[in-house]
């Protein structure tokens, strides 16, 4: 489909050069312009910032070593064992938080659009957690893995483990902790944006399976999954840039610890940016998360597109 | 659509005026309001509900003493306040007086944003009125040598025990290493969640680590003088091999990643017996506890009989060398180091005064972690141990890169002597980077 510009449709109705047409012509551009001017000073300066950055020396605190570094910073990377640990984490962490907060998330739609006394309230509870703020998340749960007077004190008083013991501070409990308060707020996403697709489903068609004879199984393989397929690719794929990208509830539950068996690639991004001011680095490490990120999305939807346009 | 002529220009007038205002959002203020007073802008860094309402009083003396000039208290983020000063910095937007931790000296000097203080400390006199200690470990903060710091206040390393457990289990206040491990162990009761000792095994470890290592070892520096680190001395590691041995069997399991405010709250709530820290907590025991069931005593001396002081860092303020007002911010800086101001701020806040008027007061000497700290500096074999804060590096090395292997060798998962002779080659690595230049 060809493009016509405003501008080129304007001129071709208006060829006169008068000084008016010439501001008409301005007309889309000043439109446009306050957008333009924002999405240039808030995306594509700090974006192009970090690029640049990335390709310098730049640390606050050694500021007599500033200057074009080329790719070290990128080579660095290549002998910087924390880099690959937090990569690796990464990697386990969010395979297994879009993994199962899209297990619970049907499974909870599924229960919730089913008729029942209570529904409203139950739909209510389920999506709270999705509306309570990300630092008041990690205060509740550090409430709740607090070895004095969280749920392990309580357990330790009826003779259930011991006394001074933290899920968060455990070699073997650390990762389920903090999987388990991200999935709380994690499923209640999935559960709506499921939930809505389900109710557009006519009842007409489970009906006829009905009379056919068809199972609840094949119910939902024929009927429900084809509906409800184009909502789960776009939820696991928001949800796996932002479990990438999780900063907050790691930060605040773990610090990316014990021994940084909970630091995500971002997470090491801010360690290494503001919390020793490398910023050099630490572009650099958010250049390849950038790309990194970028890289699978394409994939994912590529893959995705083509299981569509087979169908 | 009819777009006229006057329409073009509303429209653009509206554009201007809405970039316009998105420029006049920021900036610095000149610092002078209409009546000819001078504002002075002050960023705090620490903002403990008790230190506010504490400095904002001393504001208010100062201002009471000096008309004419109003001191303005902004409290930053304590977790990320160096973003705010790193941003005021790039931005030319600084302040006029800064409470900068000793550690954070060196990045703040490298970005050339502190004034020098040592002309006006000397003209003023203040050599002869403030301890030569503390001025001393001020200067040793920066990596020029050069005060930026006033050496108003210092902290102290102490170790606090609950005296009424100790009573109750027949024992009297540790005076050696020997009768440390021995309380630990003996005021250690797993099943009712008590233990003898609480461990920093996360944020800030480093100071606890060589709070406790360190005078154990009888070692007095971090460096020896060709710039190799001390942290893989053989009586270090046996000294942190012992002190590491008390995780998990005479402390909480969960301290592995426990930082200041969980161990206060531990030692506060009855779940220790013992803390480490600095004189500057004592306040909040007192208030949790009472000051009858707090005692406190300065880590012991070594076998060989040396007693290596810790934790002497200088809490004092700074001035921004962008400064337009430096001559009232001095006279702010002045005041925090004399009598009236020195005696009050140092009080409120636990710390030791650098005035050597206040240090005589009846407020230093009845306090028991000061009054530790003041007597262990009689002992003429005692030595003061500097960290190096001075080091460009010193945050990263003891921060992100130590901390994860500090809680892998609590973990089981790698050994003492490995730890630490891979931190004594990253610390002797910046430490002859730094002699060099």
């Amino acid at each position: 489909m060809a493009v016509i510009t405003p501008t080129r449709s304007v001129r071709a109705k208006h060829p006169a050069p008068s000084r008016r047409a010439g501001i008409k012509s301005l007309y889309p551009y000043f439109l446009i312009g306050p957008a333009a001017i924002l999405t240039l000073v808030f995306l594509v300066y700090p974006v192009g910032s970090v690029f640049y950055y990335s390709l310098q020396h730049s640390n606050v605190t050694q500021p007599w070593n500033d200057g074009f570094a080329g790719l070290d910073n990128f080579i660095a990377m290549g002998a910087d064992p924390l880099f690959w640990r937090s990569l690796a984490f990464t990697g386990q962490w969010v395979a297994v938080e879009v993994g199962l907060q899209f297990i619970f998330g049907l499974a909870l739609a599924l229960l919730i659009n089913k008729t029942f006394i209570g529904r409203g309230i139950a739909r209510a509870l389920v999506f709270s957690p999705w509306a309570v703020s990300g630092i008041l998340t990690t205060t509740i749960w550090i409430l709740i893995y607090n070895p004095s007077t969280g749920i392990g004190r309580y357990f330790a008083d009826i003779g259930i483990g011991e006394y001074g013991v933290s899920l968060l501070s455990g070699s073997g409990t650390t990762f389920w902790a903090v999987v388990l308060a991200e999935m709380w707020k994690g499923i209640p996403f999935f559960a709506i944006l499921i939930l809505a697709d389900l109710q557009s489903v006519s009842l007409e068609l489970y009906e006829s399976a009905d009379v056919d004879g068809a199972g609840t199984i094949r119910k939902f393989v024929s009927i429900t999954w084809p509906h409800i397929r184009q909502a789960i690719i776009i939820a696991t794929l928001l949800r796996a840039v932002w479990e990438f990208n999780n900063v907050d509830l790691l930060y605040t539950l773990t610090g990316g610890g014990p021994a940084s068996s909970t630091t995500t690639l971002p997470l090491y991004v801010a360690q290494t940016a503001i919390h020793d001011r490398d910023f050099g680095y630490g572009s650099a490490l958010t250049v390849v998360a950038f790309l990194i990120l970028t890289f699978f999305s394409l994939v994912y939807l590529r893959i995705t597109k083509s299981k569509e346009d087979d169908k | 659509m009819i777009f006229s002529r006057k329409s073009a220009v509303a429209l653009a007038a509206i554009l201007a005026s809405t970039m316009a205002l998105g420029a006049c959002g920021t900036g610095a203020d000149a610092g002078s309001s209409e009546n000819g007073e001078v504002v002075l802008e002050l960023w705090d860094t620490d903002t403990r509900p008790e230190r506010t309402e504490n400095l904002k009083t001393l504001i208010s003396m100062f201002e009471a003493k000096n008309p004419g000039i109003k001191v303005n208290y902004l409290g930053l983020p304590t977790d990320s306040y160096m973003q705010k000063i790193s941003t005021a910095i790039a931005t030319k937007a600084t302040p006029d007086i800064i409470t900068p931790k000793a550690s954070d000296i060196s990045a703040l000097v490298a970005q050339g944003a502190l004034a020098p203080l040592d002309g006006d400390f000397k003209n003023g006199g203040w050599e002869d009125k403030i301890s030569p200690a503390m001025t001393k470990s001020s200067r040793a903060a920066a990596p020029d040598g050069k005060l930026y710091l006033t050496p108003a206040t210092s902290l102290a390393d102490v170790i606090y025990y609950r005296s009424d457990l100790f009573k109750d289990a027949g024992l009297s206040a540790p005076t050696t290493w020997d009768d440390f491990y021995a309380a630990a162990q003996k005021l250690t009761d797993k099943q009712s969640g008590k233990f003898g000792y609480t461990f920093r095994g996360g944020s800030g470890f480093f100071s606890q680590f060589v709070e406790m290592v360190y005078p154990q070892a009888g070692v007095e520096s971090v460096f020896r003088a060709d710039g190799t680190s001390t942290l893989d001395d053989p009586a270090v590691v046996e000294a942190a091999e012992k002190y590491a041995a008390l995780y998990g069997k005479d402390t909480a399991a969960s301290d592995l990643t426990a930082d200041f405010k969980t161990m206060v709250a531990q030692f506060g709530a009855g779940g220790a017996a013992m803390l480490s820290h600095s004189i500057g907590s004592y306040p909040n025991h007192v208030a949790a506890l009472g000051a009858d069931k707090v005692g406190a005593v300065v880590p012991f001396p070594a076998k060989s009989g040396k007693s290596v002081l810790t934790g002497r860092m200088t809490t004092g303020f700074s001035m921004f060398q962008a400064s337009a007002h430096k001559e009232a911010a001095w006279k702010f800086l002045q005041y925090t180091m004399s009598v009236e101001g020195n005696s009050f701020w140092a009080q409120k806040s636990g710390y030791l005064p650098g005035n050597k008027e206040v240090a005589k007061e009846s407020w230093v000497t009845q306090n028991p972690a000061m009054q530790a700290s003041m007597t262990a500096l009689e002992n003429k074999d005692a030595v003061l141990l500097e960290q190096p804060y001075y080091l460009p590096e010193f945050n990263s090395i003891t921060a992100t890169e130590m901390l994860p292997e500090w809680q892998k060798v609590l973990q089981g998962q790698l050994s003492m002597k490995d730890f630490l002779t891979a931190s004594a080659a990253k610390l002797t690595k910046a430490q002859q980077k730094y002699m060099k230049k």
